[in-house]
Parts: C-alpha cells; sequence; structure tokens
C-alpha cells in the first residue's frame, strides 16, 4: 500500500510539469514579425580570396540565418522585393584576413595546416544607421576540408545577426 | 587471316575511343560533377552531371535537375584543389586505424579543379554555385560559358604559341 502510495505521488509529480509545458504555445520566441535581413555579397577589400571562398561565405551565410529562423525573411544581394520589406536589417561583410591551409597537413600532424578568415561584419537598419559591428573568424583547425572555414564563420555571423535584431527591436520607435 | 581481324577489331575499338558518340553527333557534352553548395533544394556535395544545353547550365543529378540561363550569370571563375581519396565518414573512421595509418591514408589524394559561378535570378537576387569537376574538365566549360554570353571577372590566358607567333594566318594567305 506504501509503496502503491509513493508511485501515485511520483506520478503526479511527473505529470503536472509536463501538463504545464503541453498548455503553452508552441510558437518560436526568437521569431521576430515582419522582421526582415538583406545579406549583401561579402566583399573581398584588400586581401586575396579564391572565388569559391568568397561564394561560399556569402551561401553558407544565407543559409543559416534562414535556418537560424530568426528573421521571418532572408533576401539575398539586389534582391529587388527587399525594397518594400518592413524593418529591415542589412549585413555588410567584408574579407579584412585570409590565410588558407591545407587539409592534408591538417590531418597528417593533427597541429599545422589550419585555415582561417577573418571577416568585418557591420549590421545596419534600412536607412544605414550602424547596429552592430563584429569582426568574426571563421577557422577549421582538425577535421574538414579548407572550405568548411567559411561554415564556421556563417555559424558565428547568424548569431551576430540575432544580436543585431535585438539591438534593432530595443531602438526607440520614432514617429515616422 | 587472324592478324587481319585483330588489326581491324584494334582500329574499331581506338575509333570509338577517340570519338565518343555524344561529340559526333554533335550534342552538348556532360561532365561529371559534385555541386559543393548553392544551389536551392539540393543537398550538399551531391554528384550529378554540368551540361551546356539550350542556354542553360544545367546540373542534373538522381534528385533532379537545375539550370541556370547563362546570360545571367556575371561570373565564371575555375580553380584547383585536391581532396581525399577515402573522404566522407569512412575517411573520419580510418583516422583512428592503428599505427597512424588513418593519416596515411589522408596523403592519398586526388586532384580536382572547381567551377564557381555567379548568376542573379529573375528578382535581381544574387546566387553563387560551387561545383567540383575532375581534372582538366571547367577550362573547356568556361570558354564555352563565356562564349553563349556569360561574364568572367578573371578571362582566360590567351594561347601562347600564338603569342609567340603573332598573326600566322594572313601570313599563309598571302
Amino acid at each position: 500500500m506504501k509503496h502503491l502510495c509513493q508511485a501515485l505521488l511520483l506520478s503526479m509529480l511527473v505529470s503536472v510539469p509536463v501538463s504545464v509545458v503541453a498548455a503553452q504555445p508552441k510558437a518560436n520566441p526568437k521569431v521576430a514579425d515582419s522582421s526582415a535581413i538583406q545579406v549583401e555579397m561579402v566583399k573581398v577589400g584588400e586581401v586575396e580570396v579564391p572565388a569559391e571562398f568568397q561564394v561560399a561565405l556569402y551561401e553558407h551565410l544565407v543559409e543559416e540565418i534562414e535556418k537560424d529562423g530568426a528573421f521571418s525573411r532572408v533576401y539575398r544581394d539586389g534582391d529587388r522585393t527587399a525594397a518594400d520589406a518592413q524593418n529591415l536589417i542589412v549585413m555588410h561583410a567584408k574579407i579584412t584576413g585570409f590565410k588558407e591551409g591545407s587539409e592534408m597537413a591538417r590531418q597528417v600532424t593533427t597541429v599545422s595546416g589550419k585555415t582561417s578568415i577573418a571577416v568585418d561584419c557591420q549590421l545596419t537598419d534600412k536607412n544605414g544607421s550602424l547596429l552592430l559591428e563584429h569582426n568574426i573568424n571563421g577557422q577549421v583547425r582538425f577535421f574538414g576540408d579548407n572550405l568548411r572555414a567559411t561554415y564556421d564563420f556563417a555559424k558565428k555571423a547568424s548569431k551576430a545577426a540575432d544580436e543585431a535584431l535585438s539591438a534593432y527591436q530595443a531602438r526607440p520607435k520614432s514617429g515616422s | 587471316m587472324v592478324r587481319i581481324t585483330s588489326l581491324a577489331f584494334l582500329s574499331l575499338m581506338l575509333s570509338t575511343s577517340m570519338f565518343p558518340a555524344d561529340q559526333a553527333a554533335g550534342q552538348p557534352t556532360a561532365i561529371e560533377a559534385v555541386q559543393v553548395i548553392g544551389i536551392e533544394g539540393t543537398h550538399k556535395n551531391v554528384k550529378g552531371t554540368l551540361q551546356v544545353k539550350d542556354g542553360n547550365l544545367t546540373f542534373a543529378s538522381t534528385k533532379g535537375s537545375h539550370d541556370v540561363p547563362i546570360s545571367s550569370i556575371q561570373d565564371v571563375v575555375t580553380g584547383k584543389d585536391s581532396q581525399r581519396v577515402i573522404g566522407g565518414t569512412l575517411g573520419t573512421i580510418s583516422m583512428l586505424a592503428p599505427y597512424g595509418g588513418g593519416r596515411a591514408l589522408s596523403l592519398l589524394r586526388s586532384k580536382i579543379d572547381t567551377l564557381t559561378i555567379e548568376y542573379r535570378d529573375s528578382n535581381g537576387a544574387l546566387h553563387g554555385v560551387i561545383f567540383t569537376t575532375p581534372v582538366g574538365k571547367t577550362q573547356a566549360l568556361k570558354d564555352e560559358l563565356i562564349a553563349q554570353g556569360a561574364h568572367t571577372s578573371i578571362p582566360s590566358k590567351p594561347d601562347q604559341t600564338v603569342a609567340t607567333h603573332p598573326q600566322p594566318e594572313p601570313q599563309e594567305k598571302q
């Protein structure tokens, strides 16, 4: 009888928090209504970077921001439909440093052959007012090919985009 | 008689290998390629074929085909790279092989070419695609794309033989 009571109590304790959680709506708290971002093509600047790295940076960036889900819409560079978007944040990125390592050296020695990319990211609103600026590094140290550094950068840059969105939403609303 | 037959057979084999059927018929040549990133709705590192056909650059795989209008391509760049002969999950697991066997396996690499394309869709949005192909296949494809209206930021180098012997054809004609 004692065991039965304990089991009943335990089942009640377990079921209560579950039911509370289930009652809450499943909306993603990160998604801001009608917020949008436009990702501009990554600029090369004075650093010599192979074309595939530049394109991989851009494509991974678009992909990661879409996957992150913080923005209701992600526009690409030059997309004319972005002109009508409300609450638009624009991401400008410029490569400031690049060191192409060697996948073979990484796998043979483990300690050498690192590939790294430094990118200066600026997030502005539609009118060009700066919301956030970060210098983000993407790198691959152990596993993966050299282009994996661009994926590493994109993951970090999507978090920076989230921060910029928070900064944008925290700004006092102007009358216009 | 046996020798004549074998010679005839050999010549037949050589002729078919030197002139593939698609080239002989004037069909566009399809080359094997791997889509690294960029084609929407297609997984990364999907194998397929690249072909210039009807004003489009077509990438066809088992998952479907994707066309890029050549006139919308604003940059085509080729490059060189290398990759592990044993890659993917098996390549990662092989790193655990005893006595440094995995590291030795990572020395086995094959050379590849890369083809990077930037194009704009109907809304003006910029897209980038990266393909890898076997060595020596991308330059011809790039030349074909440029001939059909694609743009490039890195023009192909002029033929060295033409540079050392300027304008040989008019001299021969005279």
